[in-house]
């Protein structure tokens, strides 16, 4: 039952990367966009994320309930020592998620549009930045778990962990995976006028991913970060990550040649690779301390407490998914009989 | 103020927050499909207007009650993670359950929302009802958590420790029945006053009378049948903590001396030094019939706990009088509304509407007074007899800037929402009627 519920927790994980991060995406691509396009840019937004938004960013909580019920140890130490870092990402999530209903449920269309929308470009951009830095930090190997709080500095406990460059880097990677997945998504729900302008976002997001993310492993390594010697030193960290490099090339044909559905799968594929590369050389030790390495597994409740949250975890599953699945299908339906008519 | 203090505040400032978006969230679309289906049945357009803006206003509030809800769910652990440590396995299935019930609200609500002529009529206002029932559904699951901290159960606490978990009684802890169904009732009063008092000000401005007074019938309807059944809940909930928790019943009542036949206080003021509460009215032996039902049982005084254990006695009494002050006040205009449904000369009168105008905050006020009776109640505990607050706390220093930085996040959140709302009726009274 234990790895039922790991599963759970990874398969929330991914969604929540894919999904929520195709939604801070779309933001973080309005953002980085000419005056005409951002308006483009976000009746597109408002067409695609609209239904399904509230739901790709439940995954976080269904995450967070399994991390304290399954694995309460693992939890404290997160919401011990990045306090900070998830107090920020809560503040952009809030401010995103109102300025997205805001600016189109407000009944007047006025000045009042401006402030919704930079709010929303703004906490798109910055909320993935804190998130990302979040999971640098859980690999920085700067946390140091104490109980005598008193012996050392507010800097080098609640700070330091997060305030550093490999988290910041890890941050920056997060951010421009979100864009270039809404880019992606973006380009397949365009009209065909509109299509070139996301052709070009996803090439440059695209282009980011590799080049921050080659920075970052670069900064990593100088700077003997466990993670990252962990990360080259391991052969399958390193299959799975050249596959995810190479799949660019037909995910460039693709684009160009306008398959929508080849698109989406190479690009979920090139992100789930990413992860499962970081997972591979981690797993199960997700943590890494200043002098530690700390296992989800060992963190794990009692058998019963597993036992119940993964019966409830499939339940839940059943009821979800086809739910979930039904949305987006038939969404996707509505819009293709408007095209039609 | 210290960082314990700190905490708590935050914690309490963003309930109180929350709790009103999300009773909203879960009350409205009930009034939604109520109009949605009378414009099924009848095609009256005004019924179709007022399903389009009151689902604009469920877009809303479910959107601040649901990132408040997020924000909650982290604050949990981020405030008190020593609490979360050994509570979190343990309350766990509430959660758990809480976040898929969640989740099928935000499928359904994207259906609802969206569905506008492109799914089959009864199945898009099926979705509807589906919100609604999801949505009283959490609220259930995350008072039932809330119950387990004022009847933690589940567990054996042996030198300290959490053993033998069994997360399903934890999830049915005796306090859970008699928490949801006053919170239920009182979130269906509170949203029910708060939207009636909308409509019933524009009534009162004359601003399309005949829109408003539909709005009106459905909301008011709810909010009235919620307030004639709260008496009989609050009747179980005070007998279970006389059971359970005699401490909260004395500080709910001053009741500072064990006696038998115990009166009971309506009102006064508390003067906790010297164990008083003057001003207040008297009826004696009330007390012990309504906590035992019996006129002479012996009610536990304050002076019986030791001083450590017991909680601020003003705030918790001042509460209490509050809830059930405005409790009976609501009650009271409940059965009014009932008769003025066959005295059809009372809504002629603009009199009739400023009073339901000046009681919309009333039902939230009482709600906020309850959670403050039962939380401020259970203190020094987090956990009842178990943990204390001061023992779960975060050890990050400086909680107080948190608190802040909150405060100026949910006061510019209060008064865009309330702008936003304003907007909206302000939209719908220049429109023309469909």
């Amino acid at each position: 039952m234990l790895y039922v519920v790991l599963f759970f927790l990874m398969f929330s994980l991914l969604l929540y990367v894919v999904l929520a991060g195709a939604d801070f995406g779309a933001g973080i691509v309005e953002l980085f966009s000419s005056e005409k396009n951002k308006q483009i840019t976000k009746k597109t937004v408002y067409r695609v994320m609209g239904p399904v938004w509230e739901a790709n960013h439940i995954w976080i909580i269904i995450m967070i309930v399994i991390l304290w019920v399954g694995f309460p140890e693992f939890y404290n130490i997160l919401v011990l020592y990045l306090h900070i870092p998830l107090t920020l990402v809560l503040l952009g999530i809030t401010l995103r998620g109102v300025a997205f209903v805001f600016r189109h449920y407000d009944a007047f269309k006025d000045k009042s549009q401006i402030l919704y929308d930079w709010m929303f470009r703004i906490s798109s951009f910055i909320t993935p930045i804190f998130l990302g830095m979040t999971f640098g930090a859980m690999l920085s190997g700067k946390i140091i778990i104490t109980d005598t709080y008193e012996n050392l500095n507010f800097y080098d406990i609640f700070i330091n962990p997060w305030f550093n460059g490999f988290s910041f880097l890890v941050g920056l990677f997060f951010a421009a995976l979100c864009a270039f997945l809404a880019s992606i998504l973006l380009i397949g729900e365009a009209n065909d006028n509109e299509r070139p302008i996301y052709v070009k976002k996803s090439r440059i997001a695209n282009m980011a991913v590799i080049i921050i993310g080659f920075i970052t492993l670069c900064y990593g390594f100088l700077t003997h970060n466990t993670f990252v010697v962990n990360f080259v030193n391991n052969p399958y960290a390193v299959v799975l990550i050249s596959l995810s490099t190479l799949l660019i090339l037909p995910l460039i044909k693709s684009i160009k040649a306008a398959h929508k559905i080849r698109t989406r799968s190479f690009t979920g594929i090139q992100v789930v690779l990413i992860l499962m590369a970081a997972l591979v050389t981690q797993y199960p030790n997700l943590i890494i301390t200043s002098h530690a390495e700390f296992s989800i597994i060992e963190a794990a409740s009692t058998e019963k407490v597993i036992r119940v949250l993964g019966i409830t975890l499939i339940i839940g599953g059943l009821v979800i998914l086809p739910g979930l699945f039904h949305l987006f299908k038939s969404f996707k339906m509505i819009k293709i009989f408007e095209q039609k008519a | 103020m210290d960082n314990l203090d700190a905490a708590r505040m935050q914690m309490a400032f963003t309930l109180i927050f929350h709790i009103v978006f999300a009773c909203i969230g879960m009350v409205m679309p009930f009034f939604m499909v109520v109009a949605h289906k009378k414009w099924l049945n009848t095609k009256n357009p005004i019924y179709l207007t007022l399903t389009k803006s009151w689902q604009k206003g469920v877009a809303i509030f479910f959107v601040t009650g649901a990132v408040s809800g997020t924000a909650l769910s982290f604050e949990l652990g981020l405030l008190w993670p020593e609490f979360m440590k050994h509570a979190g396995p343990i309350i766990g299935m509430p959660f758990s359950l809480e976040g898929a019930a969640f989740f099928v609200e935000a499928i359904a609500l994207g259906f609802y929302l969206y569905g506008w002529n492109k799914l089959p009529e009864k199945f898009h206002w099926f979705t509807g009802v589906i919100v609604g029932i999801s949505g009283v559904a959490s609220g259930i699951l995350v008072v039932s958590a809330n119950g387990w901290m004022n009847a933690p159960s589940g567990f054996d606490y042996i030198n300290g420790e959490f053993l033998n978990i069994d997360p399903i009684k934890a999830l049915l802890n005796p306090a859970w029945f008699t928490q949801a169904l006053h919170m239920t009732l009182a979130a269906f009063t509170a949203t029910g006053f708060a939207v009636a008092g909308v409509h019933a000000y524009q009534v009162y401005k004359k601003r399309h009378i005949e829109l408003h007074k539909k709005a009106f019938k459905i909301a008011i309807t709810f909010g009235a049948i919620a307030a004639i059944l709260q008496p009989i809940s609050g009747d179980i909930s005070a007998k279970d903590i006389a059971e359970r928790q005699p401490v909260k019943l004395a500080a709910m009542e001053a009741h500072y001396h064990t006696t038998q036949g115990a009166p009971l206080y309506i009102g006064g003021i508390v003067d906790d030094e010297n164990q008083k509460v003057s001003y207040k009215i008297e009826i004696p032996k009330a007390l012990s019939f309504l906590a035992f039902g019996d006129f002479n049982a012996e009610v536990k005084g304050l002076n019986d706990f030791p001083e450590d254990v017991r909680p601020n006695v003003p705030i918790v009494h001042y509460a209490f009088q509050t809830m059930v002050g405005i409790g009976s006040l609501l009650l009271i205009v409940g059965i009014l509304f009932f008769i003025s449904l066959k005295k059809k000369s009372w809504w002629k009168n603009n009199t009739f509407w400023l009073l339901f105008t000046l009681l919309a905050p009333m039902g939230f006020i009482a709600l906020e007074a309850g959670w403050i009776v039962t939380e401020v109640g259970r203190q020094p505990w987090i956990i009842h007899n178990i943990m204390k607050t001061k023992d779960a706390v975060t050890p990050m220093p400086g909680m107080i800037y948190s608190f802040y930085m909150y405060v100026i996040l949910y006061a510019i959140l209060t008064v865009a929402v309330t702008w936003l709302m304003a907007r909206q009726i302000k939209s719908l009274n220049t429109s023309k009627l469909v």
